[in-house]
């Protein structure tokens, strides 16, 4: 029988792509988080987490930074033993200690964590934090972003989502604020995968009205349902597709709290 | 001429009332978001009255109603026939310590229309009644697990949804089975893993399943599921909450040549007034009478005089047919307009209960485009869901329809000039 409490190996997967995975983003929008890594050498971590997911996240001298699955070549490798001991990591309880790539410490601690905690920052806003609109926008923005990768890993990782996961059809379910970011779930053979981009086109869309309205949803302080009645969300094509991705949805709020 | 367009202003007003004081303003399948109003904007949101085939919205929109509140309209809102047998039941009693004996006249009528049926027992919902179903099933069997056909839709009581919907728990659904319409083997296969273990399969007479075409039984898969049933011990429901009635009046078991084990009956019994109904066969008759199971308003009388009166009236106008007649109408009407307007309108189901799909794209996009273009000039369709006819649809109603569809192709065609 599936267990319906959330579990560490969803949850490695989840910090890994959708939490990490942001500072591609944040390092693309935020000036702040480039000037963390202008001008300095390109730099590769390897995360290998035992029984969970591997990615590597590669930071580039323009101030960009790229994730991608695996790891082939990477200047520092952290290793974890477990999927809790990376999971802790995210949460701040276990310091890594890589074994590949001593030499670059001074990278991990003087870039690579100011920039999780810039990204933190935005990701877990304080209310005074969210007055300023600038913040506000990057924040919700960045957590659009964290969302659509959630729901992504959640689908493919977790027993009741892959559930979910299993009554999609192929195709794009365009998830966006109107007039501002966008991210695509692409569904493949029930696998799902999430692009950090609007969609140009779709099998099936979920458009909110605008970023305070995405914001209230993505803290709970609205009903979709009341929202899709109001008109303030906006729902099209096969909604089969957008039903059970918000059947996911529901399990983000449960792995993200 | 063009056909009015309608505005929604007191509609919105009374929704935004209502979401302050009922989640989600109207929830369920009847309200925006699990009635799919896309965009929300072309739909009425509150009914004011309704008569015959259509009903007016707060704005005094009136519409050709396709939906016909989802079934329960049969033989045309109000009915006179159907509310006198009401009215006058209401004089005499109601809601009573001791049921009325009204009860019994609309069981012996069930059991006399049905053809599976040796008793019934009756309930509100349709879901109160394929929940006595199942109960009953494995209360005869002293079996755990059912069998579930993928796409179904038995009610909204935890085991007849699904284990990732908001509120329902693993333990809700750990004994439910699911396999494929129309594939026997893969039935077969289903039964021999659990051998011993299923008390029930329950299916739709067709598979009539919302955002996908709806698909017959293939020839034969009924009778095969039968033997298959009978030999293994398994109790066969059918859920004829949606179809029941107007496919064939004693039951769409019967109208595809098989006898199910239980029947569960509830939209068309009684024209609007609520009543449902579960038939079964003798031998799980003790089975059921040792069930607790049961509800405030269940034996309320109106609802049975009600039933009474509409079920003869089926019988009189030879209802089935009355309605596949209408419907061939309708969507002959329908495809027509389509053709004429470049679009490729696919009709499936059965046709007294025909769902549409524009095939042109495969998202479904057009065809909420068309149906709220429909909506806007008061022909109330649905984009996700097989559509109801009622007796009393005239045929200035379905020309009115042909004239509305034309109307709402060329609108479609015409934001899409990259399509057509």
């Amino acid at each position: 029988m599936m267990d319906s409490k959330p579990d560490a190996r969803t949850l490695s997967y989840i910090n890994l792509y959708a939490v990490l995975g942001t500072l591609e983003n944040l390092c693309e929008l935020d000036e702040g988080a480039r000037a963390l890594l202008t001008n300095k050498k390109p730099i590769a971590i390897g995360f290998s987490v035992k029984g969970g997911p591997s990615a590597t996240l590669t930071f580039f001298t323009n101030g960009r930074c790229r994730m991608e699955d695996g790891i082939k070549e990477c200047d520092i490798l952290l290793p974890f033993s477990s999927c809790e001991k990376f999971n802790g990591m995210i949460d701040g309880t276990v310091t890594p200690i890589p074994s590949k790539g001593f030499q670059h410490i001074k990278f991990l601690l003087k870039s690579f964590v100011p920039l999780t905690d810039r990204l933190s920052k935005y990701l877990r806003a304080t209310p005074e934090d969210l007055e300023d609109e600038e913040f506000f926008n990057m924040s919700t923005t960045l957590m659009l972003y964290t969302i659509a990768v959630a729901i992504a890993q959640i689908g493919n990782q977790d027993e009741i989502g892959k559930f979910s996961a299993h009554n999609i059809p192929d195709g794009d379910i365009s998830i966006g604020i109107k007039d501002g970011p966008g991210a695509v779930i692409r569904v493949e053979d029930h696998h799902l995968l999430a692009l950090k981009k609007p969609a140009a086109t779709y099998r099936a869309v979920m458009e909110f009205k605008d970023m305070k309205l995405a914001r209230d949803l993505f803290d709970g302080n609205v009903n979709a349902l009341a929202c899709i009645g109001s008109g303030d969300i906006r729902m099209g094509g096969m909604i089969s597709m957008v039903d059970n991705v918000n059947r996911i949805l529901d399990r983000v709020a449960l792995y993200l709290a | 001429m063009a056909a009015k367009i309608n505005t929604y202003e007191k509609s919105r007003e009374w929704f935004n009332r209502a979401t302050k004081v009922i989640p989600s303003g109207v929830y369920g399948h009847l309200g925006p978001a699990e009635g799919c109003f896309i965009p929300v904007s072309s739909f009425p949101l509150m009914g004011e009255r309704a008569q015959g085939s259509y009903f007016w919205d707060v704005d005094g929109n009136r519409f050709i109603d396709y939906m016909c509140a989802y079934g329960p309209n049969v033989l045309g809102y109000n009915d006179p026939d159907v509310d006198a047998a009401a009215m006058e039941q209401v004089k005499i009693g109601n809601c009573m310590t001791s049921p009325s004996y009204k009860m019994v006249e609309l069981a012996e009528l069930m059991v006399d229309t049905v053809n599976t049926a040796d008793w019934a027992f009756f309930a509100k919902n349709g879901g109160d009644v394929t929940t006595a179903a199942i109960m009953t099933a494995r209360a005869a069997t002293h079996r755990k697990k059912i069998i579930f056909v993928n796409g179904f839709y038995h009610g909204v009581a935890p085991w007849t949804q699904k284990v990732d919907y908001p509120g329902v728990i693993p333990e809700d659904v750990a004994n439910n089975l699911y396999v494929d319409w129309n594939d026997f083997e893969q039935l077969e296969k289903v039964v021999a893993e659990n051998e011993g273990e299923i008390a029930a399969f329950i299916s739709t007479p067709y598979l009539h399943g919302n955002f996908f075409d709806n698909i017959l039984p293939a020839d034969g898969y009924w009778q095969k599921v039968r033997k298959l049933c009978t030999e293994k011990g398994i109790v066969l429901i059918i859920d004829d909450v949606r179809a029941g009635f107007r496919l064939d009046l004693a039951g769409s078991d019967h109208f595809y040549g098989f006898e199910a084990d239980m029947i569960c009956f509830c939209k068309a019994i009684a024209n609007g007034w609520n009543v449902s109904c579960l038939c079964g066969k003798d031998f799980l008759k003790s089975a059921i009478s040792s069930l607790s199971y049961t509800g405030s308003y269940w034996m309320s009388a109106v609802p049975f005089a009600a039933g009474i009166a509409c079920i003869n009236k089926m019988k009189a106008l030879n209802l089935p047919t009355l309605l596949r007649e209408k419907a061939l109408k309708v969507t002959g009407a329908l495809q027509a307009a389509a053709e004429n307007n470049g679009f490729d309108l696919r009709v499936s189901g059965e046709p007294a209960l025909f769902y549409l799909r524009i095939a042109n794209d495969d998202s479904l996009l057009l065809h909420q485009e068309w149906v709220s273009e429909m909506v806007k000039r008061g022909i109330f369709m649905t984009s996700h869901h097989n559509h109801f006819l009622n007796a009393s649809l005239t045929d200035e109603d379905i020309a009115e329809t042909a004239a509305v569809a034309d109307e709402a192709f060329k609108v479609v065609a015409k934001n899409h000039p990259e399509l057509f």
